[in-house]
């Protein structure tokens, strides 16, 4: 069955894959924040431990995050549908592309060293998403 | 001049009588009747290994180095037993809050799980894919040629300040030699990408050049950090992020992406390096924003430099993405500089009012 974007079943498939793609996430090296992803009313928190992910939840407490990536279910749609038609991100539609001038996804956060975590481990967080590629999903 | 040892050992009666009682059976293992404290060293985490973090337990721990070093000044490591008559090997940054950060350690291991090879790790044959009009083509290379100088100076700022730090501060010498790599790295991927195909390097930036001879020169190893790890690497990370947003093909979204996370490496020592230094030696915020005010208007000088601004221009598609990268960038240094402690430095420095020139 098709899972529904977003949800927290996508991201708990998502984390699932961190397992199963373990080599390609290893070789990344460690990947150690706390972040979440922030869709029209939904926020959901995502929890990085050395090599994999270790845990998802919906309504996390933000201020426990080092940075949130904000932007509306459409923005997010067409980024994952991209991952999908792409096997991975096109150019157009990586998480830097799409938030490096704040324009398409907004970065939140309250700290400088918490916001640079985004960039420190961009590698492995846009593998995380890039593993959407693998799932059967419900974008409508 | 070379350093002699005090002795000729090869001379010496009574280092040949010894040989010969060891050698005859006759062992004095009075070197391991001195050992001092064990520890359980085992990894806290198995998926991350052995690391430095848990191994610095008692008194091999971090914790446990003076605020000014007076006992070791030789090449034995922190915790060993120390004889007498040790050599002093010279070193002149001998103060903790000097070099200190207690996130070198998983900085340094950190580093070392990320690593990478350009050779291998870029998909180079990416970038026969094309993707940039002939203008574009050149003024990414140009841009490489910019990383280029980059990388090198800052291969050379960490070794020319290494060799002077006692090593009681041993993390914070491996992740400086870390740095040197990550640094000599940015220099070897950014000639690779500059010559790749029918290649050539650009034009060397005269701005630029005095931008990081201001960097390399600074004279005290707290200035030498903010101006690199804090400073240039805050322009480093937003120019790996932009090259990434301009790519137009894998290879050049990679090794932009690669470059924004090996300079964020950087940014985390620093701001921990002088936030630590600014907490224990508060007068030390003057010596820092005074030394960041004449290397920011080096920033200004790159920064509206025709050999960084032009390539950028043309790879960006217009004057607004430039000017937000400038906007962005000069911003969040800004925020960096207040997590390090050194306060608000948008009243004082000149990077505000050039920005407000560059956007109105």
């Amino acid at each position: 069955m098709a899972i529904a974007f977003p949800s927290l079943e996508f991201f708990e498939a998502l984390k699932k894959r961190t397992l199963e793609a373990a080599p390609t996430f290893e070789k990344l090296g460690y990947c150690d924040t706390s972040f979440g992803l922030r869709t029209d009313d939904a926020l959901y928190g995502i929890h990085f431990e050395v090599h994999e992910c270790v845990g998802v939840e919906e309504g996390p407490d933000a201020s426990k995050l080092d940075f949130i990536l904000s932007a509306s279910g459409p923005v997010w749609r067409e980024m994952v549908q991209s991952i999908v038609e792409n096997g991975g991100a096109d150019a157009a539609h990586t998480l830097n592309t799409l938030s490096h001038l704040g324009d398409t996804i907004q970065v939140e956060y309250e700290d400088a060293e918490g916001h640079d975590r985004l960039y420190r481990y961009m590698a492995t967080i846009q593998e995380f998403f890039d593993q959407a590629q693998h799932l059967e999903l419900d974008l409508a | 001049m070379s350093y002699i040892a005090p002795k000729d050992f090869s001379l010496d009666p009574a280092l040949v009588e010894r040989l010969m009682r060891t050698f005859s059976g006759q062992l004095d293992l009075s070197w391991m009747q001195s050992i001092r404290e064990r520890i359980a060293a085992r990894p806290s985490q198995p998926k991350r290994g052995l690391t430095l973090d848990d191994i610095n337990q008692g008194g091999y721990g971090p914790e446990h180095i003076p605020e000014i070093i007076r006992h070791n000044f030789s090449m034995a490591p922190r915790g060993a037993i120390l004889p007498n008559s040790l050599p002093s090997l010279g070193y002149r940054l001998n103060r903790k809050s000097e070099v200190w950060s207690d996130q070198a350690p998983a900085l340094f291991e950190e580093g070392k799980s990320r690593r990478w090879a350009p050779a291998r790790d870029i998909p180079w044959e990416a970038l026969d894919s094309g993707g940039y009009s002939p203008e574009q083509d050149a003024a990414i290379r140009q841009l490489a040629t910019s990383l280029v100088s980059i990388g090198l100076v800052c291969t050379d700022l960490p070794a020319k300040w290494e060799t002077l730090m006692n090593q009681e501060f041993h993390e914070v010498k491996y992740l400086m030699c870390l740095q040197m790599v990550d640094s000599a790295r940015i220099a070897e991927a950014f000639r690779k990408r500059a010559l790749y195909g029918r290649g050539h390097l650009g034009v060397d930036c005269e701005p630029l050049g005095e931008l990081l001879k201001m960097v390399i020169e600074s004279g005290t190893y707290p200035c030498a950090s903010a101006s690199m790890n804090l400073t240039l690497f805050s322009l480093v990370q937003g120019l790996g992020r932009h090259w990434e947003w301009a790519a137009r093909n894998h290879a050049d979204a990679v090794l932009g992406m690669r470059l924004a996370q090996d300079a964020s490496r950087f940014l985390a020592y620093g701001m921990d390096h002088l936030r630590n230094l600014v907490a224990q030696r508060p007068a030390e915020r003057d010596t820092l924003n005074g030394h960041l005010d004449l290397i920011e208007n080096g920033v200004v000088g790159w920064l509206g430099a025709r050999e960084l601004l032009e390539p950028l221009l043309l790879l960006s598609g217009g004057f607004q993405p430039v000017a937000r990268l400038y906007e962005k960038t000069i911003d969040e240094y800004m925020a960096r500089c207040e997590a390090a402690g050194l306060g608000d430095r948008r009243k004082r420095s000149p990077l505000p009012g050039f920005l407000a020139r560059v956007l109105n």
